[in-house]
């Protein structure tokens, strides 16, 4: 792994004189390793966006309440802006830039067109790639189930429904 | 005040400013929505900001089709604010695909007819026997050129001396196809930077602490123990209504939010959302005198609703101490913000930088600039560049929200159980964000849309509004056009006529209306589902909504929308049908429960737990029918919101038995 001790140099020369924490963690986002100099109870998701300016988790609510900042630790889809930097670290962490080029996710949500303002569509992706490694063939009543807590207010729903569909018939496409 | 200090150090980075360059010489830059370099580089300067609805792909759209270029090819920039440069600038009034189709593509033509005339002269042919095609000049003996060898060329001739054509529709190769919109590469990818996600050097992040009930004001401040959070650098009273907390980082300042000491005085706290929809109907104009007996009269009442897009407001303002300000922001008025941000601070025009980011939806709010002055004023304060968050918990609670409203209306109906009179009573507010709306002819101008052939009046009182309101997608069409069309549903039903036939009936037969309610009862048509129809028309496009609801586990579901729409040229008909969608489900949403509320002085909705937008489960399979059209563009951002919201209405009624009284359809109004 590579980046180790990567820190933010944009507020450099500009640290509070009344720092009163050393405390570093150790995340794994995207395969790469950074050590963040953060208070533990950081919310994960402040910690991608302005220590490691990874800014495709949105904060929507910050309470988990609409899944704007939905991303994957381990295997689990985490509402990041009520999950902890301490919580999390050594874990590993995928948001959606860590999505490869050819995710089939990621080729569905283009197909589709399913973006109108795009400002919840990493969320609504990564709770979408999260259902299919766990049932890589949902009924439309499944897909509804697992991302009924992604708030879309433009109202992309129904072509989210169908990206999920095609995402999961050319994931099991790329599988045969 | 400007210290020394504060000069010192305010002069001591460089803003990341896309400064527009001075053409070079070798640039083809025959207006500013449009420009080519020798290097084959296309670049679409985009004169509306894209809050989601497709600015960006109906620019490049519109350029690419008459400078025949491939759209995947073209570079998309966000124009500053600027209306002397580039025009009206605000996505407000469905309007930006309607007011960008001629100059665009006129941009884009110019572009073409400079580029053929330069191969013409190269090859001393005339420019008649050239044409573009897909970035090349091409001649018949000649060969081709392409469009990089020619610019420098172009760049030499006046655009004036060269007559310019648009192509006629049937050589369109890239409007009205199917394809995707420019953004998705960087929305899937997570590239895509909203106004949340500027990060120029040095900013620091404000969260504002607000007056917990209506109309409080700050009595007195402790911010010991916000100041000693680690990582906040100032308490900024913004007015007399908030506090800001600026620290390094967006979780110090909500932090030190969290921790900051705030006594507020004055205020309502007894305010109650039931008391004002109450004074509203007592508020109600009297009834004119009707020409017969009245046959059916209902009252509907509608609630607050709140724009809730899903990027909280936010705003980042640099002002530096020789008093440049830069402003970048998700804002639907980069021109007027930048006008009203030279008047308010009294600086020169040329002082106000201000960038229209991507914006995480708009539905009107974002024609406000109430957060971009509260980073002005946190930036002056700390002598930094500040991004002001608003937390989802300010956005729901500090809205200017779609005034109440109370609708009486009522009908004289003839031998067939036609109407042959109508009369529509309102009371509502005005929208307090723009005082010149305090005007029930305005009120009117946006509400009133009626359709059909039934005489009547429509009356309107406006009552003080008692919080902040605004502009909300459709603004009162959405509140009029909902009571009169499921007043017309209610008159069918109760004439035993088809909701279809019904209003092809009452409509002119010249009404784009009639093939559409055809095209899209044909489309629908499925036996056995409670239906509701409705109409509207708007901003030259015309749509009629059908829809079906069903009752599941004793609630209301919304099985299937069917929606024929006629806007003329579609552009880009994926980001149509899109607008149409989101209309519905602004329908399903603000129908079946979304309403905020106030008690005690307090707006009680504080984020999506409790404001009941709908979820992808209650979200039905929806058709939309583009009617073929040689007209050029109508809007469409804001007609699909009203007459979906009354087919769903009164689908419900029709499958519970129970007449619509106001919105939501279930629970207690208010």
């Amino acid at each position: 792994m590579v980046a180790v001790g990567w820190t933010s140099k944009k507020f450099s020369g500009l640290n509070d004189s009344r720092k009163v924490h050393v405390a570093m963690h150790r995340l794994r986002v995207n395969g790469i390793e950074y050590d963040v100099d953060v208070p533990g109870g950081t919310p994960l998701l402040w910690a991608l966006r302005d220590e490691l300016g990874l800014t495709g988790a949105k904060y929507g609510c910050g309470i988990g309440a609409c899944g704007a900042c939905t991303s994957l630790v381990d295997d689990r889809a985490v509402r990041t802006c009520v999950s902890t930097v301490a919580e999390q670290a050594g874990r590993r962490v995928t948001t959606v830039e860590g999505l490869p080029v050819d995710h089939p996710v990621r080729r569905a949500w283009i197909a589709m067109d399913v973006a109108q303002c795009g400002y919840c569509q990493p969320g609504q992706m990564m709770a979408a790639v999260h259902l299919l490694r766990s049932n890589p063939d949902p009924t439309d009543a499944q897909i509804d189930e697992a991302l009924r807590d992604n708030v879309c207010r433009c109202g992309t729903y129904h072509r989210i429904r169908a990206a999920v569909r095609l995402a999961a018939r050319l994931g099991r496409e790329a599988a045969e | 005040m400007i210290t020394r200090r504060g000069f010192l150090a305010a002069t001591a980075f460089v803003v990341s400013v896309p400064m527009p360059v001075s053409a070079a010489a070798r640039d083809l830059r025959p207006n500013v929505f449009v420009r080519l370099t020798s290097d084959g580089e296309i670049t679409v300067t985009v004169p509306r900001p894209d809050t989601g609805q497709g600015a960006r792909t109906a620019a490049v759209l519109l350029v690419a089709e008459e400078l025949s270029v491939d759209p995947d090819r073209v570079v998309v920039e966000q124009a500053p604010g600027d209306t002397a440069k580039y025009g009206p600038q605000m996505v407000a009034g469905s309007s930006s695909v309607q007011q960008m189709f001629q100059p665009l593509r006129t941009a884009g033509a110019t572009a073409r007819c400079l580029l053929v005339a330069a191969a013409a002269a190269r090859w001393g042919v005339p420019s008649g026997e050239c044409q573009a095609r897909d970035g090349f000049v091409v001649h018949p003996s000649r060969g081709r050129l392409a469009y990089a060898d020619l610019v420098a060329d172009a760049a030499a001739i006046d655009p004036a001396s060269v007559p310019v054509t648009l192509k006629p529709p049937r050589e369109w190769r890239v409007l009205g196809r199917p394809r995707v919109r420019v953004d998705v590469h960087d929305v899937t990818s997570g590239k895509a930077k909203f106004g949340i996600d500027v990060s120029e050097p040095r900013t620091a992040v404000a969260v504002v602490a607000r007056p917990p009930w209506l109309g409080a004001t700050v009595a007195s401040i402790d911010d010991a123990a916000a100041r000693a959070v680690e990582g906040v650098v100032a308490v900024v009273p913004l007015d007399s209504a908030g506090v800001a907390v600026v620290a390094n980082r967006t979780a110090a300042a909500l932090a030190g939010r969290a921790a900051l000491r705030v006594t507020w005085t004055g205020g309502n706290t007894a305010a109650d959302s039931r008391d004002w929809l109450t004074e509203l109907g007592q508020a109600l104009p009297a009834p004119p005198t009707a020409p017969g007996t009245v046959a059916l009269q209902a009252t509907y009442r509608l609630p607050l609703l709140a724009h809730a897009p899903m990027e909280p407001h936010n705003a980042t303002a640099s002002l530096t101490a020789d008093g440049k300000l830069t402003v970048w922001a998700p804002t639907q008025d980069p021109g007027g913000t930048r006008e009203r941000l030279a008047q308010i601070l009294r600086l020169p025009l040329g002082d106000v930088s201000v960038f229209a980011t991507l914006a995480g939806g708009g539905f009107g709010r974002r024609a406000e600039f109430d957060v971009v002055l509260e980073a002005v004023t946190c930036s002056r304060a700390v002598q930094r560049p500040v991004k002001v968050l608003w937390t989802r918990d300010d956005d729901m609670r500090h809205d200017s929200y779609r005034p109440m409203s109370v609708h009486r209306l009522s009908a004289v109906v003839g031998p067939t159980g036609l109407p042959t009179w109508r009369s529509h009573e309102v009371a509502t507010w005005p929208l307090t964000v723009v005082p010149f709306f305090n005007d029930p002819a305005l009120v009117r101008a946006s509400g009133d849309h009626f359709p059909y052939r039934v005489p009547g009046e429509v009356s309107i009182a406006l009552r003080p509004a008692p919080l902040r309101t605004g502009f909300w997608r459709a603004v009162y069409a959405g509140q009029f056009g909902y009571a009169e069309e499921c007043f017309l549903s209610a008159l069918a039903a109760r004439a035993k006529i088809d909701q279809v036939a019904f209003r092809q009936r009452l409509l002119p037969p010249d009404s784009r209306l009639v093939p559409l309610l055809r095209q899209a009862a044909r489309a629908h048509c499925r036996p056995g589902h409670h239906r509701g129809v409705a109409c509207h028309v708007d901003y030259d496009s015309a749509i009629a909504v059908v829809a079906d609801v069903g009752v599941r586990a004793g609630r209301p579901t919304v099985e299937r929308v069917t929606a024929a729409v006629d806007v003329g040229v579609a552009v880009h008909p994926s980001g149509v049908r899109a607008q149409v969608e989101g209309g519905v489900m602004d329908a399903v949403s603000t129908v079946l429960g979304a309403q905020i509320t106030v008690r005690e002085g307090r707006v009680v909705e504080s984020s999506f737990r409790d404001y009941r937008w709908a979820r992808i489960d209650e979200a039905p399979d929806i058709d939309v029918i583009i009617a073929a059209s040689d007209r050029p563009p109508g809007g469409l951002g804001e007609l699909a919101y009203p007459p979906a919201a009354a087919a769903i209405a009164s689908a419900v009624a029709s499958a519970t038995g129970r007449a619509v009284t106001g919105m939501p359809v279930t629970g207690e109004v208010g």
